[in-house]
């Protein structure tokens, strides 16, 4: 790759960067997400002993999960099908610029729209469980006595996790953009997707134990085919380390089997677009 | 178009997917390309997978598989819901005990198993669930048979017996998510003890929780258990031996109790002098021990159980 070709992407990812926070979908899911993370400190009271600052955490996590994943589906079709439909795509393939680079672009400015929704997620979270736990350390210093619960350092990784997900479900919906004719077909393929990849290691755990021949196959293929999503919700051992177990050595294997698939999804969507009629 | 046709418009085969223009010939290799790549890309990211999967799954509640339904059932609340698990979990709690005030059995059975499935982390819905159906249940189907005056004791007993049974299935289930807790360890002993009238399990599962560094009185209620049994001998050698770990200082080893106990176990078996407990001085009496407690007054319960 030439730098030029850099150059495009960079410019494509940028312009696909500036047009997505000016919409308002975006804006609303954002108001939306930062609300709930925040209503984690009310609900608070509805927790059963499991402990105020990992339920708090617990309900952050969840946030970060559910809208990051509707951001991720729904803004990247919705950028990819704009530029088709008011033809700006047809414009820009007119110019030199290569189909596997507007495709690259187009991923480039997802993933940083991605990365300012989980940093605001993740410092808001960090920020309330830090005032949360101040308060509790002067209110009951007897159980703080080996100093802070929270890894803050941890709830970053986890951040940074959950953007390197992120970025495969934009890949994954990139892929589907890319033979589909339309933005509705691409966002329910693409959740109908994530929900699989989510539920994946139920397939990976049972298959050996399924009677059924063809079931057993079947939930084999999808063990295979689909990556793990289950695998990138660590954040609880990441922010509370004394609930155990070794969790450090499975990050950079847990960043490394993202980022491959974000490519692995890149190049299908790169493939997928090659033929599509702009 | 002839005259024959007038105006009409021309009417041309459609075509369809499998056509050579069709999308299913388009997109096609496509799929095939998709397959081919995501299968190689599974295979060559299976040694990751494998040694990052055990340590990230160690952090999931563990999915049951004895039936594939009931996994997926599982599997799909845990991947929808995600971190809100804990709150949909504690929202349906809480709609359980309002069924709770209106003793709707069916509900109240039904969504503690709903909120212990969404969430099997807390040890309250565990804890709370077993209890209600153990002792609340058992008084609501009595009731609207009738009543304790109108119900044979017969039908007592045996509706006493069912909800006992479904408590401590309850608490097994508990049980293989924090395997050897024990908090329901003393909750079996208990439904043992209290419902059932078996002691010979209320004195296992007291002495299993006290193994798990359980609460001290799970050590001197079995110690009780297996004197009421009459295996005296075992309950001396018991308390005999957990004597010399019981600390001074905390009033809850209630260490001036246990050697009572000792010394009335001696007088029992008939122990020599010479062979009886030695101890240097008195353990420390706290204030609580010389209170009168107040006690209820005996409601005289007409329970037995087969």
């Amino acid at each position: 790759m030439s730098a030029s070709a850099f150059g495009r992407i960079g410019v494509i990812g940028w312009n696909t960067f500036r047009e997505a926070v000016r919409q308002k979908f975006f804006n609303f899911l954002v108001v939306l997400a930062v609300a709930m993370v925040a209503s984690s400190f009310f609900f608070r009271q509805f927790e059963f002993e499991s402990g105020e600052l990992r339920f708090i955490a617990d309900f952050g996590y969840g946030a970060i999960f559910l809208f990051g994943s509707i951001l991720a589906v729904v803004m990247t079709a919705q950028l990819f099908f704009n530029e088709l439909d008011n033809r700006t795509a047809l414009t820009m393939l007119a110019k030199p610029v290569w189909r596997w680079e507007f495709i690259t672009g187009k991923l480039f400015g997802v993933a940083v729209l991605l990365a300012v929704f989980t940093a605001v997620l993740t410092l808001l979270l960090g920020g309330i469980l830090w005032w949360r736990e101040t308060l509790l350390m002067t209110e009951y210093p007897d159980a703080f006595e080996d100093g802070r619960l929270v890894s803050y350092g941890g709830l970053l990784l986890f951040g940074l996790i959950q953007w390197v997900k992120f970025c495969v479900v934009a890949a994954i919906t990139l892929f589907v953009a890319g033979f589909a004719n339309t933005n509705l077909y691409t966002v329910v393929v693409s959740f109908i997707g994530v929900l699989i990849c989510q539920l994946q290691y139920v397939a990976h755990d049972t298959w050996q134990d399924v009677e059924n021949s063809l079931l057993q196959f079947i939930l084999q293929i999808v063990g295979l085919l689909f990556p793990n999503f289950q695998m990138f919700n660590i954040g609880q051992p990441l922010t509370f380390p004394d609930s155990g177990g070794e969790i450090e050595t499975a990050v950079p294997l847990i960043l490394g089997y993202g980022v491959v698939y974000v490519f692995v999804f890149l190049g299908l969507a790169v493939f997928a677009f090659r033929a599509k009629e702009v | 178009m002839n005259k024959a046709q007038g105006n009409a418009p021309q009417l041309t085969p459609s075509a369809g997917p499998f056509a050579p223009d069709g999308w299913l010939r388009r997109q096609g290799l496509t799929f095939l390309v998709a397959v081919v790549v995501l299968s190689l890309a599974g295979l060559c990211l299976r040694p990751v997978h494998d040694r990052a999967w055990p340590v990230a799954r160690a952090t999931l509640p563990e999915t049951r598989v004895h039936d594939l339904e009931g996994a997926l059932g599982q599997g799909v609340l845990l991947a929808v819901l995600g971190g809100f698990r804990a709150i949909v979990a504690d929202l349906v709690f809480i709609q359980m005990t309002a069924h709770w005030e209106d003793d709707n059995r069916e509900k109240v059975e039904s969504l503690i198993d709903v909120a212990t499935t969404i969430d099997p982390r807390p040890e309250f819905f565990w804890v709370n669930g077993s209890r209600i159906i153990a002792y609340d249940i058992r008084h609501w189907r009595v009731e609207h048979l009738g009543g304790r005056e109108q119900v044979p004791e017969a039908v007592q007993r045996r509706i006493n017996r069912e909800q006992a049974e479904r408590a401590l299935a309850l608490l097994d289930r508990a049980l293989e998510y924090h395997p050897d807790e024990p908090t329901f360890l003393l909750e079996k002993a208990q439904i043992y003890a209290n419902r059932l009238k078996n002691k010979e399990q209320a004195a296992h599962y007291f002495h299993r929780a006290w193994e798990q560094d359980g609460p001290y009185y799970a050590g001197r209620i079995y110690a009780v258990l297996l004197t009421e049994l009459g295996r005296h001998r075992d309950a001396y050698d018991f308390l005999r031996g957990w004597w010399d770990d019981l600390p001074e200082d905390d009033f809850r080893a209630n260490k001036a109790l246990v050697l009572e106990r000792i010394r009335s176990l001696e007088d029992k078996l008939g122990i020599p002098e010479h062979q009886r407990l030695p101890v240097d001085r008195a353990p420390r009496i706290f204030p609580y021990q010389q209170m009168a407690l107040p006690v209820a007054p005996d409601q005289g319960e007409v329970e037995s159980s087969d």
